[in-house]
């Protein structure tokens, strides 16, 4: 009795702090009104997370802190994101703007509302160090580039005639490329210049322009923010006439990037001179509050209501009432056979459409919650058929109801059946919440890529990253150890 | 004649398109042990499985004391039905043939699940009873033992005494030594001859034909789903249909 009361408690505390933690951004129209900015933040030196300071800063961070300052907003609430999830977080109405290099091209141009420009530059072909004979666009034809899937410069490698490969963002393009896995890069000039400064990299070089246009880069609305954007676009050119993009952009880039033609770039300066160790002693603690912070009441909240899910399903499977047992197996099977990924993206990105939104936070617990029911329900009603019949007969012979030989008799043993499979699920679900980085919620993982993207430290990063997610691992699998060993004292 | 406890008239069983009881009747006498016996497959398991509704029969009646099922004219009413049958189980107690004691309670929490549980009595008098139980069945001491921790005899009169503790009209015990190795029969076979010999009304299941014609007042013998034979302890050593002459020579010489 009191263990139960104890995890109720828990669980509504849980409950009530992801609440907290998930509270939305209050958007009042007018002054001082917060804009929710989506950006990668792991696209230096536009978007990116200082490892010294922790804050998200970068260009695009700057120009757009500028212009809140200019609009008479609040101080911005920044989203971080992959780039290819920018767009779709945009049309679910869970950032206002987003402030990531967007390029401006007409197929955008129907779909979303642009400000001025505030960046030029132009796109470059990238090619390994050996490579000699892909110089401009009309050599791509029949090669494989790596880019991100939504932007501008997949287009243009694509209507070159490459095959694009996907990929997170341009750190992990450039070591794509040196490991000779795709054969070419087209980026942003400065993008992929700072790349060379910051690594000191010479296994990959700019071999040409692609093409002779100048790409410009703007501030992006949905076409519902008419007058965000006209403030937007407004404070731009008053920034831009009063010196201040000017400075920004010597600022990072020893040019002014703000205008058309701007002066030769200069990014030479050595933004990250940390070893790797200094780089992981720098991202322990982020990612430390990345797992506090994210993986952990994710995990805790999302498998505590998972096992509710599951065992009310599981009663409905084996219910008689076709009215119960026909829905609990539809549940089931669909769960079970589809990604978790796919449900992710249905539960934060479609919803919305329909009319539906929820915080990150929640959208990610619940998604992965309902994950978790489905499969505990087909453990815990395994786990409930293999109880022998005669505890049931027992059960009955002594008066008991149906319900009440369930929950006295039969669920009890039951638990103990099912704690190895289940917590097979808990430390697939550990491991699982590592997909929330795509659904904007900041876990461990996100942190690594951030610290990761900054430093292009992959290796260590990530070894560190599965350190911590095995450290969890291990002490729940302790945990496990100790919950059998109880439960087992009352083995048949 | 004072009206008998027990009463069931025209019982019919089909497992499917198989007839397994076609008509028993019986009555039994308060304080009376009923030996119901029979070749494997003559129903007389789901006899027993009927007097406490573990099986529903297509048809006839089973009235303890004064509860009673007609599974003939059952009401339509769910809950009426389900209020019907809870009556007649709460006059019988069962012991099983592997006893089916609760593994994750101990030995007294076995015993005062039903009293306290079901019958809402208050826990600590239960325990003072389930105490008691357990000194008449020869297990005082192990109230806190696991079933795991019993030998299969201490198990089963676990088992038994569990069935005491709901202070049932009738005992219902199903071949309770059959599951059972051979030396600790004699242990379980001596608890029940004590509750014959205190006034329980019981109707067992058993091959122990020897033992069954120590205790009886009443013997049944099944085949084919009806009664076949029935009289005294004497039918057991006396048969008169050639069905019984032929099952018990059979068992006998088994032995």
């Amino acid at each position: 009795m009191k263990t139960r009361n104890r995890v109720l408690a828990i669980l509504g505390v849980l409950l009530g702090l992801s609440a907290l933690l998930a509270a939305p951004a209050t958007a009042a129209d007018g002054d001082g009104r917060v804009v929710r900015v989506g950006t990668e933040g792991t696209y230096p030196p536009f978007t990116f997370v200082d490892p010294r300071t922790e804050d998200l800063t970068g260009y695009d961070i700057e120009v757009m802190d500028a212009v809140a300052k200019e609009a008479g907003w609040g101080e911005p609430d920044y989203v971080q994101s992959t780039f290819d999830a920018l767009f779709p977080a945009l049309d679910a109405d869970r950032i206002d703007v987003i402030a990531n290099q967007v390029t401006i091209n007409p197929e955008r141009e129907a779909r979303y509302l642009f400000t001025r420009p505030y960046t030029y530059s132009r796109g470059v072909i990238v090619t390994a160090a050996g490579t000699d004979d892909v110089t401009s666009l009309d050599d791509l034809k029949g090669l494989t580039a790596a880019q991100s899937e939504t932007s501008n410069w997949a287009q243009v490698a694509r209507d070159a005639g490459a095959t694009v490969q996907s990929v997170e963002g341009f750190a992990q393009a450039a070591e794509l490329l040196v490991q000779g896995r795709v054969d070419v890069i087209v980026n942003d000039n400065i993008a992929v210049l700072d790349y060379l400064a910051s690594t000191g990299s010479d296994d990959i070089k700019i071999t040409g322009y692609a093409g002779e246009e100048v790409s410009e880069q703007a501030l992006v609305f949905p076409k519902s923010q008419q007058a965000l954007r006209d403030q937007a676009d407004k404070a731009l050119e008053q920034l831009g006439s009063d010196g201040t993009l000017a400075d920004i952009s010597e600022k990072y880039f020893g040019a002014d990037v703000s205008v058309e033609n701007p002066d030769e770039v200069d990014v030479t300066t050595d933004r990250d001179p940390r070893s790797w160790g200094e780089v992981l002693q720098d991202a322990a603690w982020p990612m430390l509050r990345g797992a506090i912070q994210g993986t952990i009441p994710l995990t805790a909240i999302s498998f505590a209501a998972g096992l509710l899910i599951g065992l009310a399903v599981a009663l409905a499977r084996m219910s008689p009432s076709r009215l119960l047992s026909a829905p609990a197996r539809c549940y089931i099977s669909l769960i079970r056979g589809t990604p978790l990924l796919v449900q992710l993206f249905i539960f934060f990105y479609g919803l919305p459409q329909v009319g539906v939104t929820l915080p990150g936070f929640l959208a990610g617990c619940l998604a992965l919650s309902l994950n978790v029911g489905g499969y505990a329900a087909e453990i815990i009603r395994g786990s409930i058929l293999s109880v022998p019949r005669g505890q049931l007969e027992a059960a009955t012979t002594i008066g008991m109801e149906r319900w009440q030989a369930m929950r006295r008799i039969v669920l009890p043993q039951a638990a103990r059946i099912a704690v190895p499979p289940l917590s097979n699920s808990l430390l697939s679900l550990v491991k699982d919440t590592s997909l929330v980085s795509v659904i904007l919620v900041t876990d461990l993982f996100r942190e690594a890529q951030n610290a990761a993207a900054f430093s292009q430290q992959f290796m260590p990063l990530y070894i560190f990253a599965a350190l911590y997610y095995w450290v969890i691992c291990f002490a729940l699998s302790v945990g496990q150890g100790r919950l059998e060993k109880r439960l087992g004292r009352y083995a048949v | 004649m004072s009206t008998p406890l027990i009463e069931v008239h025209g019982l019919a069983k089909a497992f499917g398109d198989t007839p397994v009881l076609r008509g028993v009747d019986f009555t039994a006498a308060s304080g009376t042990a009923t030996v119901l016996l029979g070749p494997s497959g003559s129903g007389k398991t789901t006899v027993l499985r009927s007097l406490n509704v573990l099986e529903t029969p297509d048809a006839g009646l089973v009235r303890i004391g004064d509860a009673a099922v007609d599974f003939s004219e059952l009401p339509d009413d769910k809950g009426a039905r389900r209020r019907q049958v809870r009556a007649l189980r709460s006059r019988s107690g069962m012991v099983f043939q592997s006893h089916n004691l609760f593994p994750h309670k101990t030995v007294l929490g076995n015993l005062i699940e039903g009293p306290v549980q079901v019958q809402g009595r208050p826990e600590d008098e239960a325990v003072a009873e389930a105490r008691q139980l357990l000194e008449q069945v020869g297990l005082a001491g192990r109230e806190d033992a696991r079933p795991a921790d019993l030998s299969g005899g201490q198990q089963q009169r676990v088992g038994i005494a569990r069935a005491l503790a709901l202070k049932p009209d009738v005992v219902l015990l199903d071949e309770p030594t059959s599951a059972l190795d051979p030396e600790l029969v004699g242990e379980v076979l001596g608890v029940v001859r004590d509750l014959s010999q205190q006034g329980w009304t019981m109707v067992i299941v058993t091959h122990e034909v020897r033992f069954a014609r120590d205790v009886c007042d009443q013997v049944l013998f099944l085949d084919g789903g009806v009664v076949a034979e029935r009289g005294s302890a004497e039918v057991l050593t006396d048969p008169q249909h050639e069905r019984t002459k032929q099952f018990l020579r059979r068992v006998l010489e088994a032995r």
